[in-house]
């Protein structure tokens, strides 16, 4: 039966919706101890003493930095071909804190509410410190890349046009519906450590609590429950997490923290949070010659694992989805008293589509050339194509993307006395998939197969995804499949979802020991007809698994948005907006675009109305849905979405991501189609009423 | 986020309310804006005193002459009242606007009156209605004017022994109009400035909120609008004391708004 590219509808969803689910607060351990954070109220101080109150009722015990002399700090990822500074985070602040939200101290007790009670009177001698508060003009430098390819300098000095545009993204909070959280408990008798933790996967937190705990990975056991969403904010493991950890050990009870939405506004690694300044050079014909590019990336007070890899990203797609063969890019990333940043959807991505696509336009004004025909003149026709910075974009077909866009959205240019009404347009390329992922496929007694996945949903729908995955292959139906995910003992060592690469990783891996499993079962079968029930009668305990590795696939993108800016209040109203996404082969097209618009809303958040935004001191003002909005389906504009279908030659679904395309496609269209209905004036998001009415005057 | 320790008290009447009620005493309406103040700790009475099952406190009451709303009726029940939206529709109007669905369900109409929240919808629609607010206390009873009520941002004329039980609403004259319009960033978030208007041949009354520390009449807009001027330069007048330019921008054009429809 052919399932792949069916849009099939979420399995998971009946248990989902029916509330069936056990997320990570719904893991009720009798007689736990429940954690609250003593978190700093200062963007940046030196700790001189921290005092723990004496016995309390119902305080079990209360942690300081001075109790966790064994425990490191979390590691930090390096990025290929940069600098990154090896300072961690700590996983409770020693004697200086650099953001407001840090962890100081933690309180186990019998309620959340007694902890809470109890984490007031924990006294800790704050000496407040100045705030840095600016990346650029911030002295301390934590990650660095900078490359130069072709002649830069030949380029912009023969060049006719140059043109320079700066532009910034706000950072972000991910806000995931469900918070962190994670739970410890110990078995001293078998040295067994038990985490359950709302993690975008188990490998990646398992190998992080090995490392900061300094024990054997055989030791501990990782179990992701189901996940309500993370956009990358439960990917890297949180110092909160390694404190639950520690706490089992050191206390011998079980622990449990379940964050609340204000820990999970200042505490949880957020997104964006760049500027950068962009050079173009172009020939009289308006053909790109070269690419200048300085960035600067607002870390926060601490590398988180992966608060580099973003950067890299960003740095590496500066030269989007054009023929660009001289490029002179260097992104730094500087310490600010702020939360870390690290991946979230997009994760560098849509910062570079935006800083690309946005000087595009700034640049077709100013030639006077027409902002599509300038694309159309430089985009890169013949895949594979290695960029001037060195990665290799597999496949694609950019000018359909933009063809697509362009009709599907259809351009208005108007003002009267009341709006202005503009279009522009946005495209991306975005690299996907890469490393390796991992498969086990157990033909059952019943003639079911069992699907063990490396992978790890938490709201993409892999249960359904991969399941038709298998079933084609196997020429089952869907039931017949089951999925596990999530348990480290269970599940072959994944790398996890993150980068819009389960389908294409992960699916592929399930394909591959699918296949392996069905040629076992062919075999056994020798040629007679046998269902693969009377297969696993004769034969029981068929098994095979896979390893797929490839390198990075690049899924791309055009996105058109038509806005309209009323003059008397400054208020802007997305018309409508064109998604066209190319993701290689789609396993399910429901699905793919349930995916596109999720991601759609998120850039459009962005454009709208998010920024986690700090006062002079250092104070976040979103620690609340009061100070930070999201959008809702009322602010939702029609969104029309379509597929363009270049297989990736990468791996055997010719899949690449779709993950997230909209949240990278989006800001860049609505920038331009912003500066389009301004005339030409150029503001970065969000575009709220009072900075649209000032640029309308 | 879980609220500092304090006294619960769950009165079933208000004569049992109002010997509760003191300095340090919370009232618990529908909970819709103290249950979050604490859960953040940002309030930490020593007393809630909960008014959940005062039931004589739930009623609407548009029989005869002025409408009277009980303080513990919800949101819900104003904006799905028959009555209300026949002979006071700017009620109807202006309610809708408050957060969402959900939060009208359990949020109460005393509640967002005597929270006193600056860019909360119903305190200035009860303005432009020339509502009045009966509060009650141990010691007696006595009426306060809407445009008298609130003092600053959370604050009010309510001393804390006292208790808002009812809002009355005059029957409106014969051609009277009304008109509302709010800007927020989201639809349900809180508004960035709104204005409501109560408007008749005789009299027009025309209020204001988030664009001050209280909801207040501008009647400088209205004297121009009973004096036959153009809503648009009725409304300006609505925002000339509001310094900075976009609000006043803003102001003026959500008063011009709210000033048509009710003219219309």
């Amino acid at each position: 039966m052919n399932l792949v590219g069916r849009p099939v509808p979420r399995r998971e969803d009946e248990r989902i919706l029916r509330g069936r689910t056990r997320y990570l607060d719904d893991i009720d351990p009798p007689g736990a101890a429940h954690v609250a954070f003593v978190r700093s109220p200062f963007a940046h101080a030196r700790i001189a003493s921290v005092a723990v109150p004496d016995d309390l009722d119902g305080v079990f015990a209360v942690i300081t930095a001075a109790d966790l002399e064994r425990v490191g700090d979390l590691p930090v990822q390096g990025i290929e071909g940069g600098e990154v500074s090896a300072e961690g985070h700590p996983v409770l602040a020693r004697d200086e804190v650099r953001y407001a939200g840090q962890p100081v101290a933690a309180v186990l007790a019998e309620s959340r509410a007694l902890a809470e009670d109890a984490a007031e009177l924990v006294e800790v001698d704050y000496e407040p410190l100045d705030p840095v508060l600016d990346a650029r003009s911030s002295e301390v430098t934590m990650s660095r890349w900078h490359k130069v390819a072709g002649d830069v300098d030949g380029a912009f000095a023969s060049a006719a046009h140059v043109v320079r545009a700066t532009h910034a993204l706000a950072r972000l909070a991910p806000v995931p519906m469900e918070p962190r959280g994670a739970i410890a408990s110990y078995d001293q008798a078998e040295d067994q450590l038990t985490v359950w933790v709302s993690a975008q996967d188990s490998h990646r937190q398992l190998a992080g609590l090995a490392k900061v705990l300094d024990r054997p990975e055989e030791s501990i056991h990782v179990i992701v429950p189901d996940v309500g969403g993370a956009f990358g904010s439960k990917g890297a493991p949180a110092p909160e997490t390694m404190l639950v950890a520690a706490a089992a050990l050191a206390t011998g009870r079980t622990v449990k923290w379940a964050e609340d939405r204000e820990e999970n506004f200042v505490a949880s690694y957020q997104g964006r949070g760049v500027e950068a300044d962009v050079e173009l050079a172009l020939d009289e014909d308006g053909r790109m010659l070269a690419l200048r590019a300085r960035m600067w990336a607002d870390l926060g007070g601490y590398l988180m694992p992966t608060t580099a890899i973003p950067t890299h990203t960003t740095a590496m797609l500066m030269c989007g989805v054009y023929d660009i063969r001289a490029a002179d890019v260097e992104i730094v990333g500087r310490r600010t008293n702020k939360v870390p940043t690290g991946p979230y959807r997009g994760a560098g991505r849509p910062e570079a589509a935006y800083f690309v696509e946005c000087t595009v336009d700034v640049a077709a004004r100013e030639l006077g050339i027409d902002p599509l025909e300038l694309r159309r003149r430089n985009l890169i026709r013949d895949l594979p194509y290695e960029t001037a910075l060195g990665w290799t974009y597999d496949s694609g077909d950019y000018a359909r993307c933009l063809d697509a866009a362009v009709e599907l959205v259809r351009p208005e240019r108007h003002s009267d006395d009341e709006r202005v009404v503009g279009t522009g347009f946005g495209m991306y390329v975005e690299r996907a998939g890469g490393q390796f992922e991992t498969a086990e496929a157990e033909l059952l007694p019943d003639g079911r197969v069992l699907v063990r996945s490396g992978s790890s949903p938490h709201g993409q729908g892999h249960d359904t995804t991969f399941a038709q995955l298998a079933a084609e292959r196997l020429g089952v139906g869907i039931d017949d499949v089951e999925l596990r995910f999530g348990d480290s003992r269970e599940v072959p060592r994944g790398v996890g979802t993150f980068a819009s690469r389960s389908v294409a990783m992960g699916g592929s891996a399930v394909v591959q020991a699918v296949g392996a499993l069905k040629e076992k079962c062919d075999a056994v079968a020798g040629g007679r007809s046998m269902s693969l029930r009377e297969i696993a009668e004769a034969e029981p305990g068929l098994r095979a698994s896979a390893r797929f590795e490839s390198d990075l696939v690049f899924s791309s993108g055009a996105y058109g948005a038509v806005v309209e800016i009323e003059r008397a209040t400054g208020r802007l109203r997305v018309l409508r907006l064109a998604a066209v996404d190319d993701a290689g082969t789609i396993v399910n097209p429901l699905l793919a675009e349930g995916q596109v618009i999720g991601g759609t809303a998120q850039g459009l958040g962005q454009c709208l109305v998010e920024q986690a935004a700090y006062d002079e001191e250092g104070n976040p003002t979103f620690a609340s849905f009061v100070g930070y909005s999201l959008l809702t389906a009322a602010e939702m504009p029609p969104v029309v979405t379509a597929f363009v279908e270049s297989a990736s030659p990468l791996n055997p679904l010719g899949a690449k991501g779709i993950g997230e395309g909209g949240s990278i496609g989006t800001p860049g269209a609505v920038a331009n189609a912003v500066a389009d209905a301004l005339g030409g004036v150029r503001i970065d998001p969000p575009f709220t009423e009072d900075k649209l009415w000032r640029a309308l005057r | 986020m879980k609220p500092p320790p304090f006294a619960y008290h769950a009165p079933q009447s208000v004569e049992e309310a109002l010997p509760l009620l003191a300095e340090e005493a919370s009232v618990l309406a529908g909970g819709q804006s103290l249950v979050p103040l604490l859960n953040l700790r940002l309030a930490r009475p020593e007393a809630v005193v909960d008014l959940g099952g005062v039931a004589e406190l739930d009623y609407i009451d548009a029989r005869e002459g002025p409408l009277r709303i009980g303080a513990m009726t919800r949101q819900a029940t104003l904006e799905r009242s028959e009555p209300v939206s026949r002979g006071w529709p700017l009620l109807r109007k202006a309610v809708r606007h408050v957060g969402h669905p959900q939060i009208r369900s359990r949020g109460t109409v005393g509640g967002s009156v005597a929270h006193a929240d600056p860019a909360a919808e119903l305190p200035a629609a009860l303005i432009a209605l020339g509502a009045r607010f009966h509060l009650r206390s141990a010691g007696g009873e006595r009426t306060v004017d809407a445009s008298e009520f609130f003092l600053g941002p959370l604050y009010t004329v309510r001393e804390p022994d006292e208790l808002l039980v009812e809002i009355e609403v005059p029957e409106q004259p014969d051609g009277t109009g009304s008109g509302f319009a709010e800007h927020a960033r989201t639809h349900g978030d809180f508004a960035t400035a709104g204005a409501a208007a109560a408007i008749c041949p005789s009299r027009a009354r025309i209020a204001l909120f988030g664009a001050g520390p209280v909801p207040a009449r501008a009647e400088a807009a209205e004297r121009a609008v009973a004096e036959g001027a153009a809503p648009r330069e009725a409304a300006a007048l609505a925002a000339e004391e509001i310094d900075d330019e976009h609000r006043r921008a803003l102001c003026a054009e959500l008063a011009r708004r709210a000033i048509e429809e009710a003219m219309r």
